[in-house]
């Protein structure tokens, strides 16, 4: 019985041939893998979105930082003008009390 | 215990910021002003942009190097100048409605100049907390002109002693006491 | 294999190595039908077994450089597609096995002995699980010895004979039960 068995096992799985042109699409897809072609068409955009985000981004900081530069720049100059007109005006303060105070008739007008 | 630390610290450090916040001024919106002046300065350096400018001070630079060292301690500077083409084109309410801010307690009136000849007026005010100055507000109009300049944070009177010399500030006779 | 057709073979895999593709074809013309057959009856799909087979020559024609004889290539193949197979019916969800129907291409010459018998037979084997499934057509289809079985599946031989007595039981039960039944005149065992 097993024998028996053994041989019909041995009859029902005889090699069967797959479709006809297995041989030609497997050289095909050999072919498009060989030319470079390693992503699915569906994905190939993938690399082309990564180096534009790369690029944005670059130029994004570098105006990012241009901005900050030119703010500080701007923060500096109005630093100086404020400081320049906070001392024009002590000075015309000053010259106020000076004056007051030599005159002959000193009253408390300019101190206080 | 920790609540009662808590509660005790929690005014003090309120006040702190009341302080503080007193020490800069409310200035009116002067857009309109702006429209019709000749020349107009609009500066509001907070901290933060403080901080920017500060960066951008060169050291080697006898001017910058003066303003950092004012600068330090600083957390806000706010001036509004405006020049106009006549006398008195602007609403001297306006001006008046900030002087009146310095007349809440803590600021102290430091010199008030009037010139009845050529109509220039300057007030100096500060704000004192122990011995130490953490507000300046100056108003000074002139009859084409009015500047209004507001300084926060810990000035150092006697650092704006020493900048005889530069930006024009003369060396103070201060009183500290009014 | 005359010495003539060896020495063809090697020819073939020498110049595949070397970048021929005209050969390299030529080999997968040569052993297509084991790797399809093998392919085709672990997963008992033609579709799926077509895939799996271009996936296991695409697979070679990257590892050429490692393949040293015919003999080791065979090796390899087998190899490859039982590994494969049985890596894809693990992920598959456990579903009824759907028998492989007769419209399926047969072998080209008929084959001896009972064709029902061969046709319940295929579709018990397909109701194995994979690892046993793939020692029984190992055995039976490529007729590789347990220790040949052993060294392809990477398995203990001990492992291997142990699949082989439960999976050959398990098909005489089955086959032996249907069989009664039929005679005995009630419903045959379902398939």
């Amino acid at each position: 019985m097993s024998n028996d068995l053994e041989k019909e096992l041995r009859a029902a799985l005889r090699h069967v041939d797959p479709a006809p042109g297995f041989a030609s699409r497997v050289s095909a897809r050999i072919d498009s893998e060989r030319h470079g072609r390693w992503l699915p068409a569906r994905y190939r955009w993938i690399p082309a979105a990564l180096a534009a985000s790369v690029m944005l981004c670059l130029i994004a900081g570098y105006g990012w930082h241009w901005r900050r530069e030119q703010q500080g720049l701007e923060a500096r100059q109005q630093l100086l003008e404020a400081l320049r007109l906070t001392g024009e005006k002590l000075d015309v303060a000053y010259r106020g009390v000076q004056d007051v105070s030599k005159s002959p008739a000193s009253g408390n007008a300019g101190n206080t | 215990m920790l609540r009662l630390l808590f509660m005790t610290m929690l005014p003090l450090a309120a006040s702190a910021v009341v302080r503080a916040a007193d020490a800069q001024l409310m200035l009116p919106d002067f857009h309109a002003l702006e429209a019709k002046a000749n020349e107009s300065v609009n500066v509001t350096l907070d901290s933060s942009l403080l901080a920017m400018a500060a960066r951008f001070l060169d050291p080697n630079k006898p001017e910058d190097a003066a303003a950092r060292q004012v600068i330090a301690g600083l957390t806000g500077i706010y001036v509004r100048s405006f020049t106009f083409d006549s006398d008195f084109a602007y609403p001297k309410e306006e001006v008046d409605g900030v002087r009146k801010q310095l007349s809440a307690p803590g600021w102290q009136r430091l010199v008030e100049v009037h010139s009845r000849k050529d109509h220039n007026d300057v007030d100096v005010y500060i704000r004192v907390d122990r011995n130490r100055a953490n507000g300046l507000a100056i108003i000074a109009s002139e009859p084409r002109q009015f500047t209004i300049v507001n300084i926060v944070g810990s000035i150092d009177l006697q650092r704006l002693h020493e900048l005889e010399g530069h930006f024009g500030i003369p060396q103070l006779k201060l009183d500290e006491k009014k | 294999m005359t010495d003539g057709d060896a020495c063809s073979v090697c020819d073939a895999l020498a110049r595949a190595r070397a970048g021929d593709t005209a050969a390299f074809a030529a080999l997968v013309r040569q052993h297509q039908r084991a790797v399809y057959s093998l392919a085709l009856r672990m997963l008992s799909d033609r579709h799926k077994a077509e895939d799996l087979a271009q996936e296991v020559f695409i697979r070679l024609h990257r590892k050429l450089a490692t393949v040293q004889s015919d003999t080791h290539l065979r090796f390899w193949l087998r190899q490859v597609t039982s590994r494969l197979a049985i890596d894809r019916l693990r992920r598959e969800p456990r579903h009824e096995l759907v028998p492989i129907t007769e419209d399926l291409p047969l072998a080209s010459e008929p084959a001896p002995g009972d064709p029902l018998l061969q046709r319940q037979l295929r579709v018990l084997i397909a109701q194995l699980p994979p690892a046993a499934r793939a020692v029984v057509l190992l055995r039976y289809q490529e007729d590789l010895d347990p220790t040949e079985i052993a060294r392809t599946l990477e398995m203990p031989i001990n492992t291997v004979k142990s699949h082989l007595k439960r999976s050959l039981e398990q098909l005489r039960e089955r086959i032996t039960g249907a069989a009664d039944a039929t005679a005995s005149g009630r419903d045959a065992t379902p398939l």
